[in-house]
Protein backbone atom coordinates (compact mmCIF):
# COMPACT_ATOMS: atom_id res chain seq x y z
CA UNK A 1 0.00 0.00 0.00
CA UNK A 2 1.36 3.44 -0.89
CA UNK A 3 0.10 7.01 -0.64
CA UNK A 4 1.60 9.56 -3.05
CA UNK A 5 0.73 13.19 -2.51
CA UNK A 6 1.26 15.60 -5.40
CA UNK A 7 0.08 19.09 -6.30
CA UNK A 8 -2.10 19.72 -9.32
CA UNK A 9 -2.94 23.35 -9.88
CA UNK A 10 -4.29 24.65 -6.61
CA UNK A 11 -5.31 21.20 -5.39
CA UNK A 12 -3.48 18.35 -3.77
CA UNK A 13 -3.91 14.85 -5.09
CA UNK A 14 -3.50 11.77 -2.90
CA UNK A 15 -2.99 8.63 -4.92
CA UNK A 16 -3.74 5.48 -2.93
CA UNK A 17 -2.79 2.06 -4.13
CA UNK A 18 -2.84 -1.53 -2.90
CA UNK A 19 -4.97 -2.87 -0.05
CA UNK A 20 -6.31 -0.39 2.49
CA UNK A 21 -7.16 -2.52 5.51
CA UNK A 22 -7.00 -2.33 9.30
CA UNK A 23 -3.22 -2.60 9.27
CA UNK A 24 -2.60 -0.01 6.57
CA UNK A 25 -5.36 2.50 7.12
CA UNK A 26 -3.54 4.40 9.93
CA UNK A 27 -0.85 5.37 7.37
CA UNK A 28 -3.56 6.48 4.91
CA UNK A 29 -5.27 8.50 7.65
CA UNK A 30 -2.00 10.21 8.60
CA UNK A 31 -1.13 11.02 4.97
CA UNK A 32 -4.58 12.45 4.18
CA UNK A 33 -4.70 14.55 7.35
CA UNK A 34 -1.17 15.83 6.65
CA UNK A 35 -2.18 16.70 3.09
CA UNK A 36 -5.21 18.60 4.41
CA UNK A 37 -2.85 20.63 6.60
CA UNK A 38 -2.09 22.68 3.47
CA UNK A 39 -5.75 23.87 3.57
CA UNK A 40 -6.01 23.24 -0.19
CA UNK A 41 -8.71 21.14 -1.92
CA UNK A 42 -7.87 17.45 -1.69
CA UNK A 43 -8.63 14.86 -4.34
CA UNK A 44 -8.20 11.21 -3.35
CA UNK A 45 -7.52 9.02 -6.36
CA UNK A 46 -8.52 5.44 -5.54
CA UNK A 47 -7.77 3.95 -8.96
CA UNK A 48 -4.92 1.82 -7.60
CA UNK A 49 -6.85 0.46 -4.61
CA UNK A 50 -7.51 -3.26 -4.90
CA UNK A 51 -9.34 -3.62 -1.57
CA UNK A 52 -10.66 -1.25 1.05
CA UNK A 53 -12.29 -2.32 4.31
CA UNK A 54 -14.36 -0.36 6.82
CA UNK A 55 -11.29 0.94 8.65
CA UNK A 56 -10.02 2.27 5.29
CA UNK A 57 -13.34 3.96 4.70
CA UNK A 58 -13.15 5.37 8.25
CA UNK A 59 -9.85 7.05 7.25
CA UNK A 60 -11.62 8.65 4.28
CA UNK A 61 -14.50 9.71 6.55
CA UNK A 62 -12.12 11.34 9.00
CA UNK A 63 -10.41 13.22 6.16
CA UNK A 64 -13.86 14.26 4.85
CA UNK A 65 -14.85 15.51 8.32
CA UNK A 66 -11.58 17.44 8.70
CA UNK A 67 -11.91 19.01 5.24
CA UNK A 68 -15.51 19.98 5.96
CA UNK A 69 -14.57 21.55 9.27
CA UNK A 70 -11.88 23.70 7.66
CA UNK A 71 -14.00 24.47 4.62
CA UNK A 72 -11.85 22.83 1.93
CA UNK A 73 -13.13 20.62 -0.86
CA UNK A 74 -12.66 16.84 -0.53
CA UNK A 75 -13.36 14.68 -3.57
CA UNK A 76 -12.89 10.97 -4.27
CA UNK A 77 -12.29 9.72 -7.79
CA UNK A 78 -11.69 6.58 -9.82
CA UNK A 79 -13.29 4.36 -7.17
CA UNK A 80 -13.18 0.69 -8.21
CA UNK A 81 -16.56 -0.94 -8.94
CA UNK A 82 -16.24 -3.17 -5.84
CA UNK A 83 -15.43 -0.28 -3.51
CA UNK A 84 -18.11 1.88 -5.13
CA UNK A 85 -20.67 -0.83 -4.49
CA UNK A 86 -19.74 -0.97 -0.80
CA UNK A 87 -20.03 2.82 -0.58
CA UNK A 88 -23.37 2.83 -2.39
CA UNK A 89 -24.80 0.07 -0.20
CA UNK A 90 -23.87 2.05 2.90
CA UNK A 91 -25.15 5.24 1.22
CA UNK A 92 -21.73 6.81 1.62
CA UNK A 93 -22.24 8.12 -1.91
CA UNK A 94 -24.52 10.63 -0.19
CA UNK A 95 -21.61 11.72 2.00
CA UNK A 96 -18.64 11.76 -0.35
CA UNK A 97 -18.35 13.76 -3.55
CA UNK A 98 -17.37 10.92 -5.90
CA UNK A 99 -16.18 11.62 -9.48
CA UNK A 100 -15.42 9.15 -12.24
CA UNK A 101 -11.94 10.37 -13.18
CA UNK A 102 -9.12 12.46 -11.75
CA UNK A 103 -9.79 15.15 -14.36
CA UNK A 104 -13.46 15.29 -13.38
CA UNK A 105 -12.44 15.60 -9.74
CA UNK A 106 -9.93 18.36 -10.44
CA UNK A 107 -12.54 20.22 -12.47
CA UNK A 108 -14.95 19.92 -9.52
CA UNK A 109 -12.60 21.51 -6.98
CA UNK B 1 25.83 -12.65 47.48
CA UNK B 2 29.08 -12.90 49.42
CA UNK B 3 30.51 -10.16 51.62
CA UNK B 4 33.22 -7.97 50.17
CA UNK B 5 36.69 -9.04 51.23
CA UNK B 6 39.80 -6.92 51.43
CA UNK B 7 41.09 -8.80 48.38
CA UNK B 8 38.28 -7.40 46.29
CA UNK B 9 39.17 -3.87 47.15
CA UNK B 10 42.91 -4.28 46.64
CA UNK B 11 43.95 -2.78 43.33
CA UNK B 12 45.58 -5.35 41.04
CA UNK B 13 48.74 -3.22 40.86
CA UNK B 14 49.31 -3.65 44.56
CA UNK B 15 50.07 -7.35 44.15
CA UNK B 16 53.59 -8.75 44.29
CA UNK B 17 55.51 -10.16 41.31
CA UNK B 18 54.07 -9.89 37.81
CA UNK B 19 53.09 -13.54 37.31
CA UNK B 20 51.32 -13.75 40.63
CA UNK B 21 49.73 -10.35 39.98
CA UNK B 22 48.41 -11.38 36.56
CA UNK B 23 47.02 -14.61 37.92
CA UNK B 24 45.44 -12.85 40.85
CA UNK B 25 43.97 -10.17 38.63
CA UNK B 26 42.54 -12.86 36.37
CA UNK B 27 41.09 -14.83 39.27
CA UNK B 28 39.61 -11.70 40.85
CA UNK B 29 38.15 -10.61 37.55
CA UNK B 30 36.58 -14.00 36.93
CA UNK B 31 35.13 -14.02 40.43
CA UNK B 32 33.59 -10.59 39.92
CA UNK B 33 32.27 -11.49 36.46
CA UNK B 34 30.71 -14.68 37.79
CA UNK B 35 29.18 -12.84 40.71
CA UNK B 36 27.80 -9.97 38.63
CA UNK B 37 26.47 -12.27 35.92
CA UNK B 38 24.68 -14.29 38.55
CA UNK B 39 23.26 -11.17 40.09
CA UNK B 40 22.21 -9.64 36.77
CA UNK B 41 20.53 -12.80 35.58
CA UNK B 42 18.58 -13.18 38.83
CA UNK B 43 17.51 -9.54 38.81
CA UNK B 44 13.85 -8.59 38.97
CA UNK B 45 14.46 -4.98 39.85
CA UNK B 46 16.79 -3.12 37.48
CA UNK B 47 17.29 -0.10 39.76
CA UNK B 48 18.58 -1.95 42.81
CA UNK B 49 20.76 -4.20 40.76
CA UNK B 50 22.20 -1.32 38.76
CA UNK B 51 23.05 0.65 41.87
CA UNK B 52 24.51 -2.32 43.68
CA UNK B 53 26.31 -3.53 40.56
CA UNK B 54 27.85 -0.10 39.95
CA UNK B 55 29.04 0.11 43.56
CA UNK B 56 30.64 -3.31 43.27
CA UNK B 57 32.39 -2.60 39.95
CA UNK B 58 33.57 0.86 41.04
CA UNK B 59 35.04 -0.46 44.26
CA UNK B 60 36.66 -3.36 42.49
CA UNK B 61 38.31 -1.09 39.92
CA UNK B 62 39.45 1.24 42.70
CA UNK B 63 37.58 4.18 41.13
CA UNK B 64 35.74 7.09 42.64
CA UNK B 65 32.38 7.15 40.88
CA UNK B 66 30.32 5.51 38.18
CA UNK B 67 27.06 5.86 36.34
CA UNK B 68 24.79 3.84 34.11
CA UNK B 69 23.29 5.72 31.16
CA UNK B 70 20.42 4.31 29.10
CA UNK B 71 19.02 5.61 25.82
CA UNK B 72 15.50 7.01 26.35
CA UNK B 73 12.44 5.62 24.55
CA UNK B 74 12.54 8.28 21.84
CA UNK B 75 16.20 7.46 21.19
CA UNK B 76 17.24 11.13 21.54
CA UNK B 77 18.91 11.30 24.94
CA UNK B 78 20.98 9.30 27.36
CA UNK B 79 19.48 9.29 30.83
CA UNK B 80 21.38 8.36 33.98
CA UNK B 81 19.47 5.37 35.36
CA UNK B 82 21.73 4.79 38.36
CA UNK B 83 24.97 6.07 39.79
CA UNK B 84 27.50 5.51 42.55
CA UNK B 85 29.84 8.06 44.10
CA UNK B 86 29.91 11.41 45.84
CA UNK B 87 27.56 13.20 43.39
CA UNK B 88 24.09 11.88 42.55
CA UNK B 89 23.41 12.45 38.87
CA UNK B 90 20.46 10.00 38.59
CA UNK B 91 18.00 11.36 36.04
CA UNK B 92 20.64 13.53 34.33
CA UNK B 93 19.79 13.77 30.65
CA UNK B 94 22.40 14.35 27.95
CA UNK B 95 21.86 14.43 24.19
CA UNK B 96 22.83 11.12 22.59
CA UNK B 97 25.68 12.56 20.57
CA UNK B 98 27.19 14.63 23.38
CA UNK B 99 29.99 13.88 25.79
CA UNK B 100 32.38 10.98 26.15
CA UNK B 101 29.49 8.67 27.08
CA UNK B 102 27.64 9.65 23.89
CA UNK B 103 30.77 8.96 21.86
CA UNK B 104 31.07 5.45 23.34
CA UNK B 105 27.41 4.77 22.50
CA UNK B 106 27.48 6.18 18.97
CA UNK B 107 30.75 4.46 18.05
CA UNK B 108 29.74 1.36 20.04
CA UNK B 109 33.30 1.32 21.32
CA UNK B 110 34.89 1.59 24.76
CA UNK B 111 36.42 5.00 25.51
CA UNK B 112 39.40 5.25 27.87
CA UNK B 113 40.35 8.87 28.59
CA UNK B 114 43.35 9.88 30.70
CA UNK B 115 42.26 13.43 31.38
CA UNK B 116 38.64 14.13 30.63
CA UNK B 117 39.11 17.89 30.91
CA UNK B 118 41.33 17.84 27.82
CA UNK B 119 38.87 15.77 25.82
CA UNK B 120 36.97 17.88 23.24
CA UNK B 121 33.75 15.98 23.97
CA UNK B 122 33.91 16.33 27.75
CA UNK B 123 30.66 17.79 29.10
CA UNK B 124 31.07 17.52 32.88
CA UNK B 125 32.13 21.16 33.48
CA UNK B 126 28.70 22.08 34.86
CA UNK B 127 28.79 19.26 37.39
CA UNK B 128 32.27 20.33 38.45
CA UNK B 129 31.14 23.95 38.85
CA UNK B 130 28.05 22.95 40.82
CA UNK B 131 29.47 20.27 43.05
CA UNK B 132 33.22 20.65 43.00
CA UNK B 133 33.55 17.08 41.75
CA UNK B 134 36.42 17.00 39.29
CA UNK B 135 36.50 14.35 36.60
CA UNK B 136 39.95 13.18 35.64
CA UNK B 137 40.28 9.70 34.12
CA UNK B 138 37.25 8.10 32.52
CA UNK B 139 36.44 4.61 31.26
CA UNK B 140 33.18 4.15 29.33
CA UNK B 141 31.95 0.83 27.93
CA UNK B 142 28.93 0.80 25.62
CA UNK B 143 25.95 -1.40 26.46
CA UNK B 144 24.79 -3.02 23.27
CA UNK B 145 23.38 -6.22 21.82
CA UNK B 146 24.77 -6.56 18.34
CA UNK B 147 23.84 -3.33 16.59
CA UNK B 148 21.21 -2.40 19.13
CA UNK B 149 22.48 0.35 21.45
CA UNK B 150 21.13 0.41 24.99
CA UNK B 151 23.45 2.89 26.74
CA UNK B 152 26.80 2.82 28.53
CA UNK B 153 28.54 2.31 31.86
CA UNK B 154 30.89 5.09 32.85
CA UNK B 155 33.59 4.67 35.53
CA UNK B 156 35.26 7.86 36.77
CA UNK B 157 38.60 8.66 38.42
CA UNK B 158 40.77 5.69 39.06
CA UNK B 159 41.97 6.38 42.57
CA UNK B 160 44.64 3.74 42.86
CA UNK B 161 47.99 3.32 41.15
CA UNK B 162 48.86 6.06 38.70
CA UNK B 163 45.24 7.22 38.57
CA UNK B 164 44.72 5.87 35.07
CA UNK B 165 42.59 2.98 33.85
CA UNK B 166 44.48 0.20 32.10
CA UNK B 167 43.76 -2.59 29.60
CA UNK B 168 42.76 -4.98 32.42
CA UNK B 169 40.12 -2.50 33.52
CA UNK B 170 38.92 -2.04 29.96
CA UNK B 171 38.53 -5.78 29.33
CA UNK B 172 36.80 -6.33 32.65
CA UNK B 173 34.33 -3.49 32.11
CA UNK B 174 33.59 -4.66 28.56
CA UNK B 175 32.75 -8.16 29.80
CA UNK B 176 30.57 -6.79 32.59
CA UNK B 177 28.88 -4.39 30.17
CA UNK B 178 28.01 -7.33 27.93
CA UNK B 179 26.42 -9.18 30.80
CA UNK B 180 24.62 -6.02 32.02
CA UNK B 181 23.26 -5.38 28.50
CA UNK B 182 21.76 -8.85 28.46
CA UNK B 183 20.25 -8.30 31.92
CA UNK B 184 18.73 -4.95 30.86
CA UNK B 185 17.33 -6.52 27.69
CA UNK B 186 15.84 -9.37 29.72
CA UNK B 187 14.37 -6.96 32.18
CA UNK B 188 12.75 -4.89 29.41
CA UNK B 189 11.37 -8.03 27.80
CA UNK B 190 9.86 -9.09 31.12
CA UNK B 191 8.37 -5.62 31.60
CA UNK B 192 6.80 -5.81 28.13
CA UNK B 193 5.33 -9.21 28.94
CA UNK B 194 3.92 -7.90 32.22
CA UNK B 195 2.45 -4.94 30.33
CA UNK B 196 0.95 -7.25 27.71
CA UNK B 197 -0.52 -9.43 30.41
CA UNK B 198 -2.04 -6.37 32.09
CA UNK B 199 -3.55 -5.19 28.77
CA UNK B 200 -4.91 -8.66 28.11
CA UNK B 201 -6.48 -8.69 31.56
CA UNK B 202 -8.07 -5.26 30.96
CA UNK B 203 -9.31 -6.42 27.58
CA UNK B 204 -10.87 -9.48 29.20
CA UNK B 205 -12.65 -7.23 31.70
CA UNK B 206 -13.86 -4.99 28.85
CA UNK B 207 -15.11 -8.05 26.99
CA UNK B 208 -17.00 -9.20 30.09
CA UNK B 209 -18.65 -5.79 30.43
CA UNK B 210 -19.58 -5.88 26.75
CA UNK B 211 -21.10 -9.34 27.06
CA UNK B 212 -23.09 -8.17 30.07
CA UNK B 213 -24.64 -5.44 27.88
CA UNK B 214 -26.05 -8.02 25.47
CA UNK B 215 -29.55 -9.32 26.17
CA UNK B 216 -29.72 -12.72 27.78
CA UNK B 217 -31.09 -15.74 25.96
CA UNK B 218 -34.81 -15.36 25.29
CA UNK B 219 -37.50 -18.06 25.55
CA UNK B 220 -37.85 -19.98 22.24
CA UNK B 221 -41.25 -18.40 21.50
CA UNK B 222 -40.08 -14.82 22.15
CA UNK B 223 -40.30 -12.69 18.96
CA UNK B 224 -36.70 -11.40 18.93
CA UNK B 225 -33.54 -13.49 19.17
CA UNK B 226 -29.94 -12.52 18.63
CA UNK B 227 -26.35 -13.78 18.74
CA UNK B 228 -23.02 -11.98 18.78
CA UNK B 229 -19.65 -13.70 18.35
CA UNK B 230 -16.63 -11.39 18.48
CA UNK B 231 -13.71 -12.18 16.17
CA UNK B 232 -11.36 -10.99 18.90
CA UNK B 233 -11.87 -10.52 22.63
CA UNK B 234 -13.97 -7.38 22.29
CA UNK B 235 -16.58 -6.71 19.64
CA UNK B 236 -17.31 -3.79 17.35
CA UNK B 237 -20.82 -5.21 16.75
CA UNK B 238 -23.80 -5.08 19.05
CA UNK B 239 -27.44 -5.92 19.27
CA UNK B 240 -30.01 -5.10 21.87
CA UNK B 241 -33.65 -5.82 22.62
CA UNK B 242 -35.74 -3.51 24.79
CA UNK B 243 -39.32 -4.21 25.71
CA UNK B 244 -41.63 -1.28 26.35
CA UNK B 245 -43.05 -1.63 29.85
CA UNK B 246 -45.99 -1.71 29.80
CA UNK B 247 -46.27 -1.69 26.08
CA UNK B 248 -47.03 -3.18 22.77
CA UNK B 249 -43.62 -2.94 21.26
CA UNK B 250 -40.36 -4.77 21.41
CA UNK B 251 -37.52 -2.52 20.26
CA UNK B 252 -34.46 -4.05 18.64
CA UNK B 253 -31.23 -2.72 17.19
CA UNK B 254 -28.12 -4.11 15.57
CA UNK B 255 -25.01 -2.13 14.79
CA UNK B 256 -21.51 -2.45 13.42
CA UNK B 257 -18.70 0.00 14.16
CA UNK B 258 -16.19 0.57 11.34
CA UNK B 259 -12.83 -0.78 12.43
CA UNK B 260 -11.90 -3.29 15.08
CA UNK B 261 -10.31 -3.42 18.49
CA UNK B 262 -10.70 -1.36 21.61
CA UNK B 263 -11.69 1.98 20.05
CA UNK B 264 -14.42 0.28 17.99
CA UNK B 265 -15.59 -1.54 21.13
CA UNK B 266 -15.87 1.71 23.07
CA UNK B 267 -17.84 3.41 20.29
CA UNK B 268 -20.03 0.32 20.06
CA UNK B 269 -20.79 0.56 23.77
CA UNK B 270 -21.72 4.21 23.35
CA UNK B 271 -24.05 3.56 20.41
CA UNK B 272 -25.67 0.64 22.25
CA UNK B 273 -26.24 2.74 25.39
CA UNK B 274 -27.73 5.56 23.33
CA UNK B 275 -30.14 3.12 21.67
CA UNK B 276 -31.22 1.64 24.99
CA UNK B 277 -31.80 5.05 26.51
CA UNK B 278 -33.50 6.70 23.51
CA UNK B 279 -35.76 3.75 22.71
CA UNK B 280 -37.62 4.57 25.92
CA UNK B 281 -38.41 8.13 24.88
CA UNK B 282 -38.52 8.29 21.07
CA UNK B 283 -41.42 6.55 19.32
CA UNK B 284 -39.92 6.43 15.82
CA UNK B 285 -36.91 4.32 14.74
CA UNK B 286 -35.95 6.93 12.11
CA UNK B 287 -35.89 9.75 14.63
CA UNK B 288 -34.12 7.54 17.15
CA UNK B 289 -31.29 6.93 14.66
CA UNK B 290 -31.16 10.67 13.92
CA UNK B 291 -30.77 11.36 17.65
CA UNK B 292 -27.99 8.75 17.98
CA UNK B 293 -26.32 10.27 14.91
CA UNK B 294 -26.46 13.78 16.37
CA UNK B 295 -24.96 12.51 19.64
CA UNK B 296 -22.14 10.60 17.92
CA UNK B 297 -21.33 13.55 15.63
CA UNK B 298 -21.18 15.94 18.54
CA UNK B 299 -18.37 14.07 20.25
CA UNK B 300 -16.47 12.98 17.13
CA UNK B 301 -14.68 9.68 16.81
CA UNK B 302 -11.80 10.04 14.31
CA UNK B 303 -13.80 8.97 11.30
CA UNK B 304 -15.19 5.86 13.00
CA UNK B 305 -18.81 5.46 12.10
CA UNK B 306 -21.61 3.07 12.98
CA UNK B 307 -23.91 1.30 10.57
CA UNK B 308 -27.11 0.52 12.43
CA UNK B 309 -30.58 -0.85 12.01
CA UNK B 310 -33.15 0.03 14.65
CA UNK B 311 -36.81 -0.82 14.82
CA UNK B 312 -39.67 -2.21 16.81
CA UNK B 313 -42.01 -5.13 16.54
CA UNK B 314 -45.62 -4.42 17.41
CA UNK B 315 -46.85 -7.52 19.20
CA UNK B 316 -50.54 -6.86 18.40
CA UNK B 317 -50.32 -5.98 14.73
CA UNK B 318 -47.37 -8.26 13.94
CA UNK B 319 -45.77 -5.40 12.04
CA UNK B 320 -42.20 -4.24 12.15
CA UNK B 321 -41.06 -0.66 11.57
CA UNK B 322 -37.34 -0.27 10.92
CA UNK B 323 -34.84 2.33 9.79
CA UNK B 324 -31.47 1.56 8.25
CA UNK B 325 -28.44 3.83 8.63
CA UNK B 326 -25.90 2.62 6.08
CA UNK B 327 -26.18 -1.01 7.21
CA UNK B 328 -26.10 -4.23 5.22
CA UNK B 329 -29.72 -4.67 4.02
CA UNK B 330 -31.81 -6.78 6.43
CA UNK B 331 -33.65 -9.63 4.70
CA UNK B 332 -37.31 -10.52 5.16
CA UNK B 333 -38.37 -14.04 4.20
CA UNK B 334 -42.18 -14.27 4.03
CA UNK B 335 -43.80 -17.52 5.15
CA UNK B 336 -43.83 -20.11 2.39
CA UNK B 337 -41.87 -17.89 -0.02
CA UNK B 338 -38.38 -18.42 -1.39
CA UNK B 339 -37.69 -14.86 -2.37
CA UNK B 340 -36.44 -12.32 0.10
CA UNK B 341 -37.42 -8.73 0.50
CA UNK B 342 -34.33 -6.63 1.23
CA UNK B 343 -34.46 -3.43 3.25
CA UNK B 344 -31.71 -1.26 1.77
CA UNK B 345 -30.15 1.70 3.54
CA UNK B 346 -31.55 4.96 2.29
CA UNK B 347 -29.22 7.13 4.36
CA UNK B 348 -25.56 6.89 5.41
CA UNK B 349 -24.12 5.47 8.65
CA UNK B 350 -24.19 7.29 12.00
CA UNK B 351 -21.43 9.55 13.26
CA UNK B 352 -20.33 11.05 9.93
CA UNK B 353 -22.30 14.28 9.57
CA UNK B 354 -25.15 15.73 11.60
CA UNK B 355 -27.03 17.30 8.67
CA UNK B 356 -27.47 14.09 6.68
CA UNK B 357 -31.16 13.67 7.44
CA UNK B 358 -33.95 16.14 8.14
CA UNK B 359 -36.08 16.61 11.26
CA UNK B 360 -38.12 13.50 10.48
CA UNK B 361 -35.04 11.34 10.74
CA UNK B 362 -33.88 8.30 8.77
CA UNK B 363 -36.39 6.81 6.29
CA UNK B 364 -38.49 4.02 7.76
CA UNK B 365 -39.87 0.78 6.30
CA UNK B 366 -42.94 -1.07 7.51
CA UNK B 367 -43.10 -4.84 7.15
CA UNK B 368 -46.06 -7.06 7.94
CA UNK B 369 -44.24 -10.11 9.28
CA UNK B 370 -47.15 -12.55 9.13
CA UNK B 371 -45.51 -15.92 9.72
CA UNK B 372 -42.33 -14.83 8.00
CA UNK B 373 -39.07 -13.78 9.63
CA UNK B 374 -36.83 -10.74 9.39
CA UNK B 375 -33.06 -11.25 9.54
CA UNK B 376 -30.70 -8.44 10.47
CA UNK B 377 -26.98 -9.23 10.41
CA UNK B 378 -23.53 -7.70 10.11
CA UNK B 379 -21.12 -8.12 7.20
CA UNK B 380 -19.13 -10.40 9.50
CA UNK B 381 -21.66 -13.03 8.35
CA UNK B 382 -21.68 -12.32 4.61
CA UNK B 383 -17.92 -11.86 4.46
CA UNK B 384 -17.07 -14.85 6.66
CA UNK B 385 -14.83 -17.54 5.16
CA UNK B 386 -16.67 -20.79 4.60
CA UNK B 387 -13.67 -23.06 3.96
CA UNK B 388 -10.62 -23.94 6.05
CA UNK B 389 -8.44 -22.20 3.44
CA UNK B 390 -8.80 -19.82 0.57
CA UNK B 391 -10.83 -16.65 0.22
CA UNK B 392 -14.31 -18.08 -0.47
CA UNK B 393 -16.86 -16.15 1.60
CA UNK B 394 -20.50 -16.85 2.38
CA UNK B 395 -21.58 -13.88 0.26
CA UNK B 396 -25.06 -12.49 -0.28
CA UNK B 397 -26.40 -15.49 -2.17
CA UNK B 398 -24.85 -17.88 0.34
CA UNK B 399 -26.50 -15.97 3.18
CA UNK B 400 -29.90 -16.26 1.49
CA UNK B 401 -29.39 -19.98 0.86
CA UNK B 402 -28.32 -20.49 4.45
CA UNK B 403 -31.43 -18.75 5.81
CA UNK B 404 -33.67 -20.87 3.56
CA UNK B 405 -31.86 -24.02 4.74
CA UNK B 406 -32.43 -23.34 8.43
CA UNK B 407 -35.88 -21.70 8.31
CA UNK B 408 -37.65 -24.75 9.80
CA UNK B 409 -35.67 -24.66 13.07
CA UNK B 410 -36.78 -22.84 16.22
CA UNK B 411 -35.01 -19.44 16.50
CA UNK B 412 -32.22 -20.36 19.00
CA UNK B 413 -31.25 -23.48 16.99
CA UNK B 414 -31.62 -21.55 13.74
CA UNK B 415 -29.11 -18.91 14.84
CA UNK B 416 -26.74 -21.61 16.13
CA UNK B 417 -26.95 -23.41 12.76
CA UNK B 418 -26.19 -20.16 10.93
CA UNK B 419 -23.15 -19.57 13.13
CA UNK B 420 -22.00 -23.15 12.58
CA UNK B 421 -21.78 -22.49 8.85
CA UNK B 422 -19.21 -19.71 9.30
CA UNK B 423 -17.44 -20.69 12.51
CA UNK B 424 -14.64 -23.08 11.74
CA UNK B 425 -12.51 -24.69 14.44
CA UNK B 426 -9.49 -24.44 12.13
CA UNK B 427 -9.85 -20.79 11.17
CA UNK B 428 -10.51 -17.71 13.32
CA UNK B 429 -13.43 -15.47 12.38
CA UNK B 430 -12.52 -12.63 10.06
CA UNK B 431 -14.86 -10.18 11.71
CA UNK B 432 -17.46 -10.09 14.49
CA UNK B 433 -20.65 -11.91 13.53
CA UNK B 434 -23.99 -10.67 14.83
CA UNK B 435 -27.41 -11.92 13.75
CA UNK B 436 -30.88 -10.91 14.86
CA UNK B 437 -34.13 -12.61 13.89
CA UNK B 438 -37.58 -11.12 14.39
CA UNK B 439 -40.74 -13.17 13.91
CA UNK B 440 -44.16 -13.65 15.43
CA UNK B 441 -43.06 -16.42 17.80
CA UNK B 442 -45.46 -18.57 19.81
CA UNK B 443 -49.20 -19.08 19.35
CA UNK B 444 -51.40 -16.17 18.31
Amino acid sequence: MTVDITSRGGARVAQLSGEVDLERSPAVRRALLDALGAKAPLVVDLSGVSYIDSSGIASLVEAYQTARKQGTAFVLCAVSPAALRVMQLARLDKVFDIRATLDDALAAV
Amino acid sequence: MRAMSDDDRRPPEAAGDLMTSDREVFANHMALIAEMTREFSASRDSQTVSRHGLARITTFLGAEASSLFLIDEEGHDLVCAACFGPVDVTGLRIPLRKGIVGRAVVLNKTQMVRDARRDPDFGGQDIAAETGFVTKSVLVAPLSLGDERLGAIEIINKASGDGLFDEHDRTLLEVLAGSAALAIDNFRLTQRLVEQERSRHELTLAAEIQRSLLPGEAAPDYPVHGVNVPARLVSGDFFDVVEEAPGDRIWFALGDVAGKGMNAAILMTKAASLFRCLSKTIASPGRLLAAVNAELCETGSHGMFVTMVAGFYDIWSGRVRIANAGHEPPLFLPAGADEFLAVPALAPPLGIADDIVGWDGYPEHDIDLGDGALYVFTDGLTEAYTEAEGRATLGEDGTRRLIRDVRGLPPPQRLAAMLDRVRRPDRPLRDDVTILVVEHGGPR
